[in-house]
This record gives structure tokens, sequence and C-alpha cells, in this order.
């Protein structure tokens, strides 16, 4: 059977802006977004600004194919940028399959290491709405540095603590978040690993979490501001698009 | 001056251009982009009734600027930041001997800062002592992303960097204003990382390091270097006009500099053309945080650092005496035209 829309745009959600680590979908840069019955999935999608980073536009094209053309009963993905100015080497790259560097001849990198930095600062900005979670939940500064990854379970959208007996439930949202980030970047890989680190990655004592708790605090503080600039500037050159 | 709740703050916009960006201007479609993409700031952050046409935008004459400045704009003192842009605009977008001109004229009002670049090699360390030498220079604006021939942009940490910033010292021009804004070209480098700033402060902690647009969206990186380094600040261009579009954004940003760097670190700058200083200084200057936000920061907003973070720490970077410039322009040109002086009546002679 041939995927549906709404299907298509579920799994765009999981597509970010990775300077801002929200989800494509509710930043409103989906132009238009076609599903034929064959299952042709067309998505153009237009950025805040004709200048925004290439390598940006260029992680959220590719991560738009590969999510999409990995639903069952999608037939041939086609994705655009618009009104960039690297629109004509994104879109051609993404769609013939071209590494970054072949689609840009004047690339002076890859795209990988990138990629890594801003996954690095999207888990430390995630981990401060895991801890505040855990703050407002009663878990004092020892409870948060000692917690490991097996002390937490989820089950239907709660998440369940687990103090050497005494259980704490909370909202499973900010700590399946932060976990996501943690995992793709090596922070947290096993059930015996610490849950939360510093902003250097490194484990916490006790007397380190107000530190990393405000390190975190920042790093929040810097992709919502970008965020609101990025906003800005979309309604002004997309108002069609932006709902803001 | 600026009023608030009964008291005059002294205000030093730290972020002033005059430029042109004309069509006749424009040699690159770079240049086109460019002022589009400024004109999209413009527009994202400035209330509807006070939005300029892009015919209004791509050049403005002195009076409009003397104007909005300093007549509507409630500014006393101005630093001009040029920005040359010469691969995308025949004379440049915003150079020195435009800004310098108008400087020259109305000197108790204007400041213009030079620029260096790097890759200009020994034309550009002569270029930096004539613009020492004409105009006087405390300052210079630096545009590490600015293209040149094949180079997308050039590092502060670099050797040829560190010729230029020990020529500055040598100079007695002691304010480096790194423009680090939002992620553009080139590629996937980034030419707008501030991390090179770090080791520029540390190598010359008598040269002041200004990051303008306080890194966003580097923030976090940046006010991690500004807590270690004592010679670094933030100028809040960019973030400021946050204020009124985005207020609670804003007190984020201004929570967490104050926080991290200190209420002497901040500097204000409206931008101008970009926003009008008469705006953005009502949204700041009204700014309070929350009990909540005092709470998380540790601090306030207070009157006392409000005054320092409008003109009280660029006057100490760039050896303003507020009382004795005050006495100045009490009766200058520009009190004159804008009927202005008796704001400064009461000052020490």
């Amino acid at each position: 059977m041939a995927v549906t829309a709404d299907a298509v745009r579920d799994a765009l959600d999981s597509v970010t802006d990775p300077e801002l680590d929200e989800p494509i979908t509710d930043l409103d840069y989906i132009e238009t977004l076609k599903v034929s019955e064959r299952g042709d999935v067309d998505l153009a999608f237009a950025l805040p600004t004709a200048w925004c980073s290439p390598t940006f536009a260029w992680m959220m094209a590719t991560d738009a194919r590969d999510a999409v053309s990995a639903l069952n009963g999608v037939e041939e993905v086609r994705i655009e940028l618009l009104d960039h100015m690297h629109a004509d080497e994104v879109t051609r790259g993404v769609n013939e399959g071209l590494s970054f560097e072949t689609a840009f001849d004047t690339a002076d990198g890859e795209v990988a290491s990138t990629r890594e930095t801003l996954d690095r600062k999207a888990r430390l900005a995630r981990q401060y709405d895991a801890m505040e979670a855990l703050d407002d939940s009663g878990l004092n500064d020892r409870q948060i540095a000692d917690l490991r990854r097996g002390d937490v379970t989820f089950e239907e959208g709660r998440a369940t603590i687990d103090l050497d007996g005494l259980y704490v439930e909370l909202d499973a949202r900010p700590l399946e978040r932060y976990l996501e980030k943690a995992r793709t970047v090596g922070v947290v890989a096993d059930d015996g690993h610490r849950l939360f680190a510093s902003r250097d990655e490194e484990p916490l004592s006790p007397d380190d979490v107000p530190q990393a708790h405000r390190a975190s605090r920042l790093a929040k503080t810097n992709m919502g501001g970008q965020g609101g600039v990025c906003a800005s500037l979309h309604a002004a050159r997309n108002p069609e698009l932006a709902g803001d | 001056m600026l009023q608030h709740q009964g008291e005059d703050i002294f205000v030093v916009d730290g972020h002033l251009h005059a430029w042109d960006a004309t069509e006749e201007n424009i040699i690159h479609e770079g240049g086109e982009q460019f002022i589009q993409c400024f004109y999209d700031y413009h527009t994202g952050f400035t209330p509807e009734e006070r939005q300029w046409t892009l015919d209004e935008f791509r050049t403005y004459s002195d009076e409009k600027l003397l104007s909005d400045v300093f007549g509507t704009g409630d500014v006393d003192v101005g630093i001009f930041q040029p920005t040359y842009l010469k691969e995308f605009y025949e004379d440049g977008f915003n150079t020195i001997d435009d800004c310098g001109a108008l400087a020259d004229q109305y000197s108790d009002r204007l400041i213009t800062n030079g620029r260096f670049d790097p890759r200009e090699g020994e034309a550009g360390l002569e270029e930096l002592e004539r613009q020492a030498r004409e105009y006087d220079i405390q300052g210079v604006k630096v545009y590490t992303a600015e293209w040149r021939g094949d180079s997308k942009g050039w590092r502060l940490d670099s050797d040829d960097a560190f010729e230029f910033l020990q020529k500055c010292v040598d100079l007695g021009v002691k304010n480096i204003h790194p423009h680090k804004g939002p992620t553009i070209r080139p590629l996937n480098r980034d030419a707008f990382d501030v991390a090179d700033v770090d080791d520029a402060a540390t190598s010359f902690p008598e040269l002041n390091f200004v990051v303008e647009h306080v890194g966003l969206p580097r923030l976090d990186d940046f006010c991690w270097i500004g807590t270690q380094e004592p010679n670094v600040y933030g100028g809040l261009a960019v973030a400021a006009p946050m204020a009124l579009d985005r207020p609670k954004k804003f007190r984020e940003i201004l929570g967490e500099l104050l926080y991290w760097l200190g209420e002497d670190k901040v500097l204000f700058g409206s931008d101008y053309a970009i926003w009008e200083p008469d705006w953005v200084l009502d949204a700041v200057v009204n700014t309070e945080f929350t009990e909540e936000e005092k709470a998380e920061y540790g601090l306030e907003f207070d009157m006392e650092t409000k005054k320092k973070v409008l003109g009280e720490n660029a006057a100490e970077l760039y050896d303003i005496d507020i009382e004795e410039r005050k006495a100045a322009l009490r009766d200058d040109e520009i009190s004159d035209e804008f009927d202005t002086g008796a704001q400064y009546e009461g000052a020490a002679d």
C-alpha cells in the first residue's frame, strides 16, 4: 500500500534544524509536500535566509530524504531546497545521492564533524530540560550525579527512576529526548553509564552538578536565542510559511 | 540622554553604520544578497510602522543618520563599525573614510573605528597605520568571514592576524571588535567560530576584544571564553532588538551574559541602520527580569547595570569621561539642531 501524507509528515518530525535542534515541521520550513497515489514523495523546503549555512541545509535535505525513503510504501523521493544561494547544489546533490564534497566543489571539509559538534551542543541543551525535570521531581545533586542509564525505565509516556529502591515517576519526554542525543554522541551507551555529563562530557560529582546545570542552560539559551532570530527572519522572508 | 524612571542614562551606541548598498555600488550578486539579508533582519524585528522601504534602506543621508541616532534616538555618542566587503561593493559597503568624514565633523558625537584584514599583508599594515594617523582610531572592526579572492575567511589566532594585532598594540588601537554572527558562508568551515578569540585574547592581554552580536549562535562558546578571559566583552547588536520582539528570549540571553561575563562586560549597540536606536533603546531599558529569572541568574537588571550596559562600559573602553562629555554636548551643533541641549544642563564644566 502506498504511503500516506500523514506518515510522511510524522517521519519528517524526526528531521531537525541542526543548529536549533527543532524539527523542521515545527519550524515551518516545508513549503510543499506532495504524496502521489503510487507513493512518490515531493518535498520542497525553504530556510529563514538565503545565506543559511549550506552545510546545515545539506543535513536537513539528506536527513529528510533518508527519513522518508525508509518508510514502507514510498517509491521515489524528490527533495528541493528553495530560494537559497546554494539551492541548485543541494537539490541536485541530495537527489542524485552525491556526497557533500562532490556536490560542492568549494567545500573544504566534510559534514560529519559539523554534525558531531552540533549533536554535542544539542545533548548539552537537552540535558537542561532533563535535569530540570528531575530537580522538579525532588532529586538532589548527589542523586542526579549518580544516576545511571539502568536506573531509568520508560513505559507509556512515563519515566520511572529507581533510586536504590525508592521510585520516582515523571513525564518521559525530557529524558527520552535527552537520551536520544546522549546515545548519538556516545555519552550514554549502556545501562552502566552515568546519565549526565559535564560540558566536556566527563562524569559528574555531586559538586559539579550546579555548574553542569548552568552550562546546559546556557547551551539551551543559545539554541533558543538563535531560534528566535531565525523565526523572525523566516517570518520576514517567508510570511506565507511562518506561522509566527 | 535616555530618561528612565526619573534618571538620565548616558547612551553610547557601540554599533553604527553609514552604508551604501545602492544598485550602482553592487558589483557581485553577493552584494545584493547581503543587503537583502540585512533587510530581512530589519523587517523581521522592526515594528511595522517603523519599517523602511528597501530603497530607503539601501543608503541614507548623513542628515537622516544624525536625526535617527541623536534626534529621535536618545544616543549621546555613537561608534561606527566599518564593513568593507569590497568584493561585493565597488566603493565598499561602509568604509572608514565615509564614517571618518562624519566623525571628524562631529568629533564629540561620533567615533569611527578602523578595520584590518590580515590577508592584505604589508599594504594592510600600512593602511592600518594610515587609519590611526588620519582618524586617530581607538578600535577596529574585523570581519573574519569576509571573502577575498579565493579565501572565504580568516582566523584571529593566525600568525598573520597576530602581526596585525601587534600593530594595533604599537599604534595604541586597543579595542578589537570581531563580528561573530550567524553562520553563513563559507560552506562547512565556520568562519564565525568564536574559538579564535580565545587565543588572541590570551596572547594580547593589553587589547580588549568586543565580540559583536555576542557570538550568536555561539553564545555558549562565547560566554565560556568570556569567563576565562578578562579582556573579552560582548556587543549586544542583533540581540538588542529582540527585547521588543521576543522579550523572554532577550532576557535569557541578557541573563546569561550578565551571569557569565558580568555587568562590566556587556555593551549596547543598535546596529543602525538595521534598527533605529530609538525603539531598541526603549525596549532594552524597559527590560526587567521576573522574580523567577532573578533567582535563576542571581542578579538584576537594575538602574546601575542599565547605565553600565547602555553607556558606561563603552565609555570606559573609549576613554570618554561622561561628565566632561555632557558639558561639551550641551551646546554643540547636534544639540542645537535637535534641541536636546537642556538635558545636559547641570553637567560639570
